[in-house]
């Protein structure tokens, strides 16, 4: 049926050519990826543990919790999820323009780029030169280097695009596009107007929010989606319910979200209209939000046994399910009235946990568990491993943001009444606090499995204990369950 | 969809009006905004908000790096939202004016710990400042704030006897006998930047609330 | 009102406008047809259409 080959073995070949192509640069950016992942899941225990017990390694400044916490989150933004994002990306327009990755060497190239900028920011974060501007806390001097490494990605992809031998467009070829082509000039903007040539006054403030806030909507959403648009019909065997939907979910989201930002900033101390025009831009999100769910939920009607047996399924169907609920929690969020309670909170905190983890991390997760095999050509070792991770992820996720989204309401309603002593409402905090710590530890354990589980698959294709390649394409190795 | 150039373009032009709105409009509105004059009784001109400077400036660059913004939020929402105002966090709400100065501007998203706004008026003792530093359990048992022990130096009592800016430490708190604690300059600068936290000046656009003006104590922060 | 405010407002109006001016487009052009096409383009000769793929947690089961 698709690309325009005519022979059929010839299609087959070039199928087998595309996932071999892309073994080298996306198994590059996945271990990256994950090794940040291990490092960034430790950060946050420390992160985690400092909140309740303030004495721990309390007696090193590169320790204290105000770096700790953000090299936490840069280590997770950009050296997890934004180099797994790549690599999903890099995989998925291969797949969907049905060519070969070409210049791989590009790709490989940008990855050191990628992580030689990211260790120097991150050291520079715990010896004190954060910019102390959230989600920028990078240093000026790495950034460059990670805006290098990125254009090299992004031009890679629009060559890609470019040479695409399908000339339909898949949805999920709208979203990555959308993703490449946002994500640059978020970044420019952010890097020149913040940190390189700051602007006066609050009008910092706005311009971090637009950042970021569009740098999970513009960014990770795009590429969380565009993956759920891929797998579910791909491990179901089913297209999605309705392409027209898509569309419209597509479109909707492109107007509103990058006019979400300044939703952060209610009540603070920026003009009126700008918070306005964010709650509005906000609300509005309703009408993507609805359509994807639509989309990806009735999608999986009638195939929930799937479940039972795809790793892939199990973690991205998870995702689809929080990508809802953190939107749905978002627009709550940005609404004046219950705003003025749970902002300042740890509920903000839980809600972000809930669309980055939630949705993004899983939905990546998920990703990998079906590219790697086909790039690398070997099964998973372990599914006792692929439980553990998934139980682990999905447990820890349930324990995090449920409790401390609700430990973080009670925050908010203590600390608007003025006559709580402020110690008062720090104590309520403790126990919501010490369970996430419980949440972040099961969470530690599902990613040790899950990168025990890829060493022990690398040890197959590299080392001594090398197995032989399976045909995963052809169905041999897997016996896929059929039909329903 | 097959067409490459219309997503393209799409693509770019929602991009475009939001960077036209919250970008480029807050930055023609705001980015030009200048510390407001004000003449006193004897016809004297100043300017708030004043700008920062020498150790307080310096105060500034180790509250950014040392991440202090992660738990102290700098806004005071208005009256009647939320309870910023009640709490004696600040006599009146903020207002963009109020940072022009700052680089970053460190609004903060997170009340972790009490909003910072005002502290300069609130709590202007050097001493307490400097204990509560040192270690937040002595001040203000059962916080969750960090101690900050690398902002101090623990040495030997010299021949002339404990410095006179030594900390104040008692029971399990004391450094031992023959031992003293003693502020590096950081913390120095870190104090003398959380004493000029005060937002306690009028501005046209958010004026002092009248006879309000000394309800705020200490006391009332709580 | 500021040359600026009116400037926002006009392009503020002009979004949908071009919006719809795009649709229209579009749909003339064909780019709305065919709908059914671009919701089958993940499957492949490899992975079709009604095949389920990665049912691997079942390998125990299946291999016995
Ligand atoms: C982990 C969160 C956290 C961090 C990081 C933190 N604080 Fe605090 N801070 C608190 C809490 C909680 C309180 C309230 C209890 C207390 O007085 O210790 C507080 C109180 C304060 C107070 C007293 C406020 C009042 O109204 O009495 C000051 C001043 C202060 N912090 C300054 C700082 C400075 C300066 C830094 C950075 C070097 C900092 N804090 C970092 C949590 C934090």
């Amino acid at each position: 049926m698709p690309g325009e080959l005519a022979d059929e073995g010839q299609r087959r070949a070039m199928l087998a050519e595309i996932d071999s192509s892309c073994r080298a640069p996306v198994l590059f950016f996945v271990i990256s990826g994950l090794a940040w992942l291990l490092l960034g899941t430790l950060l946050a225990l420390v992160t985690s543990i400092k909140l309740h017990s303030p004495g721990f390694l309390a007696g090193w400044d590169f320790l204290t919790f105000g770096r700790v916490r953000p090299a936490h989150l840069n280590a997770v933004i950009y050296g997890f999820a934004s180099q797994t994002g790549i690599a999903v990306t890099i995989w998925l327009m291969c797949r969907l323009c049905r060519v070969p990755l070409i210049s791989g060497g590009l790709i490989i190239l940008a990855a050191i780029f990628w992580n030689v900028g990211l260790t120097i920011g991150l050291i520079g974060i715990l010896a004190g030169d954060s910019t102390a501007i959230e989600w920028l806390e990078l240093p000026g001097y790495s950034t460059p280097i990670l805006f290098f490494s990125y254009a090299l990605v992004a031009v890679w992809s629009i060559i890609t695009f470019r040479l695409r031998r399908e000339s339909h467009l898949y949805v999920s070829q709208w979203y990555l596009l959308g993703a490449i082509l946002w994500f640059p000039w978020l970044y420019a903007t952010a890097q020149i107007m913040l940190i390189l040539e700051p602007v006066r006054g609050t009008v910092q403030a706005a311009i971090n929010w637009w950042f970021a806030h569009n740098v999970l909507g513009l960014w990770f959403t795009p590429i969380g989606l565009a993956a759920i648009y891929y797998f579910i019909p791909k491990v179901i065997g089913r297209p999605i319910h309705s392409y027209y939907l898509s569309v419209l979910g597509f479109w909707s989201l492109a107007l509103f979200y990058n006019w979400n930002g300044l939703h952060h900033l209610i009540g603070g101390p920026m003009p009126a209209w700008m918070i306005t025009v964010s709650v509005v831009a906000s609300v509005m999100m309703l009408i993507p939000v609805i359509t994807v769910a639509i989309n990806h939920h009735f999608t999986m009607v009638g195939h929930f046994g799937k479940l039972r047996y795809s790793p892939t399924l199990r973690f991205v169907v998870v995702g689809a399910l929080c990508y809802t609920a953190t939107s749905l929690q978002g627009v709550a969020n940005s609404l004046r009235s219950y705003s003025e309670i749970v902002h300042f909170t740890h509920h903000t905190i839980a809600h972000a946990h809930l669309g980055l983890y939630g949705f993004f991390t899983m939905v990546m997760f998920g990703s990998l568990y079906y590219i790697i095999p086909r790039i690398s050509g070997r099964e998973w070792p372990s599914l006792g491993l692929i439980s553990i991770h998934f139980w682990g992820c999905f447990l820890g996720l349930v324990l995090y943001v449920v409790p401390l989204s609700y430990g973080g309401i009670l925050q908010g309603l203590a600390m608007n009444d003025a006559t709580v002593p402020f110690m008062k409402v720090v104590e309520g905090t403790l126990p919501w606090l010490k369970l996430r710590t419980f949440a972040g530890l099961l969470m530690a354990l599902g990613h040790v499995a899950f990168v025990g589980n890829l060493v022990w698959l690398l040890a197959r294709v590299f080392g001594p204990y090398r197995k032989p390649v399976v045909a995963i394409l052809s169905g041999t190795e897997t016996p896929a369950i059929a039909g329903k | 969809m097959k067409y490459g150039p219309l997503l393209f373009l799409g693509i770019l032009l929602t991009l475009a009006s939001s960077w036209v709105g919250l970008v480029l409009a807050p930055y023609k509105q705001l980015g030009g905004l200048l510390p407001n004059p004000a003449t006193n009784a004897v016809g004297v001109v100043s300017y708030f908000p004043e700008a920062r400077k020498g150790e307080a400036q310096q105060g500034a660059e180790h509250y950014r790096s040392l991440g202090c913004v992660y738990c102290h939020s700098q806004q005071v929402r208005p009256a009647g939202f939320g309870g910023d105002i009640d709490r004696g966090w600040g006599r009146r709400r903020s207002v963009s004016r109020d940072y022009v100065h700052d680089r970053p501007v460190m609004l903060g998203t997170s009340r972790t710990g009490p909003d910072l706004t005002n502290i300069g008026e609130r709590q202007s003792d050097y001493g307490w400042h400097y204990t509560h530093l040192y270690n937040p359990q002595i001040t203000s048992k059962g916080s969750v704030m960090p101690p900050y022990p690398f902002l101090f130096e623990k040495r030997r009592i010299g021949p002339g006897g404990v410095s006179t800016n030594a900390l104040k430490l008692v029971g399990e708190f004391a450094p031992g006998d023959g031992w003293e604690v003693v502020p590096t300059p950081a913390a120095r600068q870190l104090v003398e930047y959380l004493r000029s936290l005060k937002s306690s000046y009028d501005l046209p656009e958010a004026p002092l609330p009248k006879a309000a003006g000394d309800a705020v104590t200490a006391t009332a922060v709580q | 009102m500021s040359p600026i405010g009116i400037l926002l407002l006009f392009g503020a109006m002009a979004v949908p406008v071009v919006a719809l001016a795009c649709l229209r487009w579009a749909a003339k052009n064909g780019q709305l047809q065919n709908g059914d096409r671009g919701a089958l383009l993940p499957f492949d000769l490899e992975e079709p259409l009604d095949k389920a793929t990665d049912q691997i947690l079942n390998r125990k089961s299946a291999k016995s």
